[in-house]
């Protein structure tokens, strides 16, 4: 048991990393939104699944469905209002996303 | 173990700040705002693993509903000045 919540856990960090990682990649708002609040929301479901697994007992275990649920129903109307402020911002509509 | 996914989290944390620091337009800003609260999150499940005490995932709790209110209140007051500039200059 705490060698798979270890395992998600670790999963769950590399994600979060790689969603800060898109603030770089990308070029406008309106992308750097896209890469970071929908790997952000899976990071943060994979870290704290990861930590009811390693915690392994119930009060670790029904904290972090509170923590899953409400991630779930916030973070993608968070990503909604985002991306309708970073949607003028960006300079244009090309299609070239990427900087190098 | 922790120790190393602790510091893994601090580098986005680095990441996000400098977003913060650097980002061109306000919707950056409000990006990096976001991906900082995330971090915070998992910051808050690791040091619950780290010392072994349930109360810092009723932390992450609260983290999350800040960051969301933060979110929502933020993008909509940028969405709303915009809105006002395009009405001034047409």
């Amino acid at each position: 048991m705490t060698l798979i919540g270890l395992s998600i856990l670790t999963l769950g960090v590399l994600v979060l990393l790689i969603a800060s990682l898109g603030l770089f990649v990308f070029r406008d708002a309106l992308s750097r939104q896209h890469a970071a609040t929908k790997a952000g929301t899976l990071g943060v479901v994979l870290i704290v699944a990861g930590t009811a697994l390693v915690g392994g007992s119930w009060s670790w275990a029904w904290r972090a469905l509170v923590i899953i649920m409400l991630a779930l129903l916030a973070m993608p109307i968070a990503s909604h209002v985002l991306a309708r402020a970073a949607l003028g911002r960006s300079p244009s509509n090309d299609t070239v996303l990427f900087e190098e | 173990m922790i120790i190393f996914l602790i510091l893994i989290v601090l580098g986005s944390v680095v990441l996000g700040a400098l977003r913060f620091v650097r980002g061109p337009s306000d919707a950056d800003r409000i990006v990096a705002v976001d991906i900082l609260f995330t971090a915070a999150i998992a910051l808050c499940s690791l040091a619950a693993l780290f010392t072994q005490r349930v109360l810092f995932l009723d932390i992450a709790i609260g983290c999350m509903l800040i960051g969301f209110v933060a979110t929502l209140a933020w993008s909509r007051l940028v969405e709303m000045s915009r809105r006002e500039n395009e009405e001034d200059a047409p």
